[in-house]
């Protein structure tokens, strides 16, 4: 998947605008949206939002995690945490580089937000990197990667499946040429898994 | 336009157990699953089981919205939003289509022997109707290129037809990232030897010989 499609399904998250037009309910294919009122906030999806910022039709209301302080709460949990937080969205990153990037005059320290989402996207990719790494030392062949967005996840497919295949494959190899040695599953990236030997 | 249409389909469950019970699916609903088997269908190595009713209800929707839109008053901001989700939705359906095409032409011959063997134990096919005619004509192709190119190579290269024999299947150990939509207890993981338990909504990456069933049951979907 590449990344413009991992926004194509973000950007069915729902955001609240406030529009400065008046127009009836859009019956659209996938549900109803309106009636707009100017100056009425009302949820869209955030591809309309974006259309109608772009034709400054309307003002964005950032969603509520999108603030300084909450944002500096999530950094230093997800710094202390061992394993990978709860994100406010699941799509944050997509959420944070559309807003920023076409309605930075809707949101309150823009460019200080910016900041923020950027050293918690980092921590998560060094996060990602050690477990990764750690993971294929050992050798395990199944992995837990709850919390993790779809756009992080994204960023692990060019290598890490491919990698695991390889591995699997020397261990089938492995496994014909001498009895099965006990084998031991990890649960890296997140370790609330619980797994169980039969 | 659409409003408060809803769509009648028949989920015909494509599993052993074949209950073919009528469900009433509002249009978002069947987005919804479009998106879901275009996620699994990008990443599943093998060929999932067709949707083509649900295809079909899209492309339904495509066009009775492009109907009305030529009537809509000019009325550039509806009308634009509109195209635009007309828009986002071919390109759902024509890139879930366009993966499965290039899977039937990766596997044609092993997913036409697999259709074949669906066919004589009367299991629901995996193809959809125009999908089989393609991957049929495309092997036919495929084969007559190869017997007129071959015929040039010397008698006992051609007479033992390996290349007839080997046919190129698809890896089903490859990994690949899930997401249950149920809770499931024991799956296996690593040959008979360990087994976990998933939780609603738990994500992971695991090998997808160990959870190809529970695709095909809609319990995890692919991420």
């Amino acid at each position: 998947m590449n990344p413009d499609e991992v926004e194509f399904i973000g950007e069915k998250q729902l955001i609240s605008i406030i529009p400065t037009f008046n127009s009836s309910t859009i019956h659209l294919v996938s549900g109803d949206i309106g009636p707009f009122r100017a100056s009425l906030p009302l949820n869209v999806p955030l591809w309309i939002a974006i259309n109608l910022k772009q034709q400054r039709k309307c003002k964005i209301q950032p969603p509520d995690w999108m603030d300084v302080t909450r944002l500096e709460q999530i950094k230093d949990d997800e710094k202390s945490s061992r394993t990978f937080t709860k994100m406010p969205s699941e799509h944050y990153m997509i959420e944070a580089k559309l807003l920023l990037g076409y309605a930075a005059d809707d949101i309150s320290r823009a460019d200080e937000i910016r900041t923020v989402i950027k050293d918690i996207w980092d921590i998560r990719m060094s996060k990602i990197r050690s477990s990764v790494d750690m993971l294929i030392k050992n050798g395990g062949s199944y992995a837990a990667v709850d919390n993790l967005t779809l756009m992080e996840i994204n960023t692990m497919r060019p290598l890490l499946p491919q990698a695991m295949d390889q591995i699997h494959r020397m261990k089938k190899e492995r496994s014909h040429l001498r009895p099965p040695t006990q084998n031991t599953t990890l649960s890296l990236l997140n370790s609330s898994h619980t797994s169980t030997s039969k | 336009m659409n409003e408060s249409e809803e769509i009648n389909i028949s989920n015909e469950v494509n599993s052993d157990e074949s209950d073919s019970d009528e469900l009433i699916l509002t249009a978002a609903q069947v987005i919804q699953i479009m998106e879901e088997a275009w996620s699994n269908e990008k990443f599943a190595p093998e060929i999932l089981p067709h949707k083509y009713e649900i295809v079909e209800c899209i492309l339904g929707q495509i066009s009775h919205v492009e109907e009305n839109l030529s009537n809509l008053i000019n009325d550039d901001l509806r009308r634009s939003i509109h195209q635009m989700e007309l828009d986002r939705l071919r390109y759902l359906v024509s890139s879930y289509l366009r993966t499965r095409l290039e899977k039937i032409e990766a596997f044609v011959c092993c997913i036409l022997k697999e259709e074949d063997e669906r066919a004589s134990r009367n299991k629901l096919s995996y193809l959809s109707p125009s999908e089989l005619e393609f991957a049929k004509a495309y092997r036919d192709g495929l084969d007559q290129h190869f017997t007129d190119t071959l015929k040039l190579l010397p008698a006992e290269i051609l007479n033992n037809k390996i290349w007839q024999n080997e046919i190129i299947t698809p890896n089903l150990d490859a990994f690949v990232f899930a997401k249950a939509k149920s809770q499931i207890e024991g799956v296996m993981i690593e040959r008979d030897e360990e087994f976990v338990d998933l939780e609603k909504g738990s994500q992971v990456i695991i090998s997808y010989s160990n959870i190809s069933n529970l695709i095909t049951n809609d319990k995890v979907s692919l991420i």
